[in-house]
């Protein structure tokens, strides 16, 4: 028994690494999808030739593509990913600097929407009323059919311009000055990721309440919190988590959206501004970052979804 | 039953469970197409014409008001219905065949190291949220809505793939296909004949859904100045520029933001009247 459990985690894990490797991939053959030369795109066609060679060189597109995938990902395990084209700051710093305000809006957001999702998941889903969850559905996918940009503009609209409440502009990192500049992008956040989680919390304790072990609890007289937690909760949460794991990866895309809007200086806004000055290395790092959170996190809600409940597939 | 008149039998089918939410939402999208087509074509104003003075209120003449460069917005947000909708249904069909076709054939193919390759590929690429590894591809590809329409091509296949290949292998082992391989029929006839329309069906009822995410992508990646660029009406960028004008000219953030919606929880409504059809419940 506990063999397999092990098993099951290892080969989770090794899905995990493989993923991985092509995560790894993928940032680096990106590159390589510029139509024509990547340097020359750069530079546009008044450089000189002298100018384009050395950009190349630089960016290492003059030796042979397997050649450079090794040199490459022998760089990524020394923590090397490259030089900013635009500031000369080595990526990794830029990660580093950036990445603490996306992972606060990000679990912030994520916080709120679980501690709001769980009374209204579970609400909707045992009282199980059919014009309540119908209400609950239409309300929900009017939320999820909204762009977060148009919900941000709303936002801004009523709470900074009319009132001054949530600067768009002059974030501080300090702790309690920056939460008046981040309150409202976590709100949009929160608002969308709410609607998802409270959803999938709800059809899963729909479904949960059908279980004989659920009357079972009932007829035993089992205390309140314990039938609520161990009963109707814990058995409909794996679902959820898997959900929301997916879903902090979808926020961390969406970062890019919102820290433009709201002008708050992390990873998403970073590698806007990335794209916009043809900064090939920082776009890549940033990529690669991105890509490897989520692997992470979707390792981690499968993990957790299996601790809730072993019948679930890793 | 073939008594029934037509009227009776609409009535009938609309009572079935999610009937309301197809027939709104379809109703919805059906509506703001065809203002898509006459506002352009008979509306009196141009969507890239200077008609007036820069931000004016809405008024009788201009029920959204006027821009900063004084166009007309009614007629922008109506003229971007092309972009918007158009736009996005290629960006959901062509990721849907190659997608559709790829999984198929990895859910039938024998050649386990093709198998496993292809899937971990797949993997590596839905790693990525859409929306990032789509501003990441248009860095390289230089911004524009040729690009767009290129790279989810690039990206988006694989989540049909996913779905397909699941579906595959499930339908591969039915006993209707067992029959077909006992009456001798050729493999590519049993794959295409027999397992593709099966498994179409899951992958089309995706596409619906994957057709709001790729509205709310386009229009994002036009919001950051990446996709649709100016002065061609889309709803994206039109938000995007009102954003300076926000303090004294909300009308030209939320009519195209509204239309944008509006387009949105059309599908929306009619992806989730039909997966209510799908479960049977009311």
């Amino acid at each position: 028994m506990k063999n397999q459990v092990l098993r099951k985690i290892l080969g989770r894990l090794v899905r995990a690494f493989s993923v991985s490797f092509w995560v790894m991939f993928i940032s680096f053959t990106i590159i390589r999808l510029t139509p024509g030369d990547p340097a020359a795109a750069r530079l546009g066609v008044e450089a000189g030739k002298a100018a384009t060679d050395a950009l190349r060189k630089q960016l290492k597109l003059d030796v042979n593509p397997i050649q450079q995938f090794f040199s490459y990902t022998n760089g990524l395990f020394h923590g090397d990913l490259g030089i900013s084209l635009q500031t000369g700051r080595p990526v990794l710093d830029i990660v580093k600097s950036t990445l603490p305000v996306t992972l606060t809006l990000i679990l912030l957001s994520t916080a709120a929407a679980v501690i709001i999702s769980i009374p209204i998941g579970t609400y909707i889903g045992w009282s199980g009323k059919s014009s309540s969850v119908y209400a609950f559905r239409t309300l929900t996918s009017i939320i999820l059919a909204t762009p977060n940009f148009f919900i941000a503009m709303i936002g801004i609209l009523f709470f900074s311009v009319r009132v001054n409440w949530a600067p768009v502009f002059g974030y501080t990192p300090q702790f309690p000055g920056n939460l008046k500049y981040l309150w409202l992008p976590v709100a949009v956040n929160t608002l969308i990721m709410t609607a998802v989680v409270s959803r999938v919390l709800s059809s899963s304790v729909l479904e949960t309440k059908g279980e004989e072990f659920v009357e079972t609890g009932i007829i035993r007289g089992v205390g309140r919190l314990r039938f609520f937690w161990f009963y109707i909760l814990k058995p409909s949460l794996a679902p959820t988590v898997v959900l929301l794991s997916y879903m902090m990866g979808t926020m961390l895309g969406a970062t890019v959206i919102l820290e433009t809007i709201f002008t708050l200086p992390g990873i998403g806004r970073e590698m806007i501004g990335a794209v916009l000055t043809s900064d090939y290395p920082v776009v890549q790092g940033i990529l690669l970052f991105f890509g490897f959170i989520t692997v992470a996190l979707s390792f981690a809600g499968d993990l957790i979804a299996f601790w809730l409940d072993r019948r679930v597939k890793i | 039953m073939n008594e029934l008149t037509r009227k009776q039998r609409f009535k009938n089918w609309l009572a079935l469970p999610g009937g309301w939410g197809i027939m709104i939402g379809s109703i919805m999208f059906a509506a703001i197409v065809i203002m898509g087509i006459l506002i352009p074509i008979f509306g009196p104003f141009k969507p890239n014409a200077f008609v007036g003075d820069p931000s004016m209120a809405p008024s009788f003449k201009h029920p959204f008001g006027l821009d900063q460069l004084g166009r007309d917005v009614m007629s922008r947000t109506f003229a971007s219905v092309w972009i918007d909708i158009g736009v996005s249904f290629f960006g959901v069909t062509i990721p849907l065949v190659i997608g559709t076709i790829i999984g198929i054939l990895l859910g039938v193919t024998k050649i386990k190291v093709i198998r496993s390759v292809v899937s971990s590929i797949i993997d590596g690429i839905n790693a990525f949220p859409l929306l990032v590894v789509a501003v990441a591809m248009l860095a390289f590809f230089g911004a524009g809505l040729k690009s767009v329409i290129i790279i989810l091509s690039i990206t988006n296949w694989a989540r049909y793939a996913r779905i397909a290949r699941t579906r595959a292998v499930v339908v591969s082992q039915q006993n209707y296909i067992e029959a077909a391989r006992t009456l001798g029929y050729s493999k590519s006839r049993i794959v295409v004949k027999h397992i593709a329309p099966n498994v179409s069906a899951e992958s089309v009822a995706y596409a619906l859904s994957d057709f709001i995410i790729v509205i709310t992508v386009i229009s994002g990646l036009s919001f950051l100045g990446l996709a649709a660029r100016p002065p061609a009406a889309e709803w994206g960028s039109m938000i995007a520029d009102g954003r300076a004008y926000l303090a004294n000219g909300w009308w030209m953030v939320i009519f195209p933001g509204l239309a944008l919606c509006w387009a949105a929880i059309s599908l929306s409504f009619i992806v989730e009247g039909m997966s209510r059809r799908d479960r049977g419940n009311s």
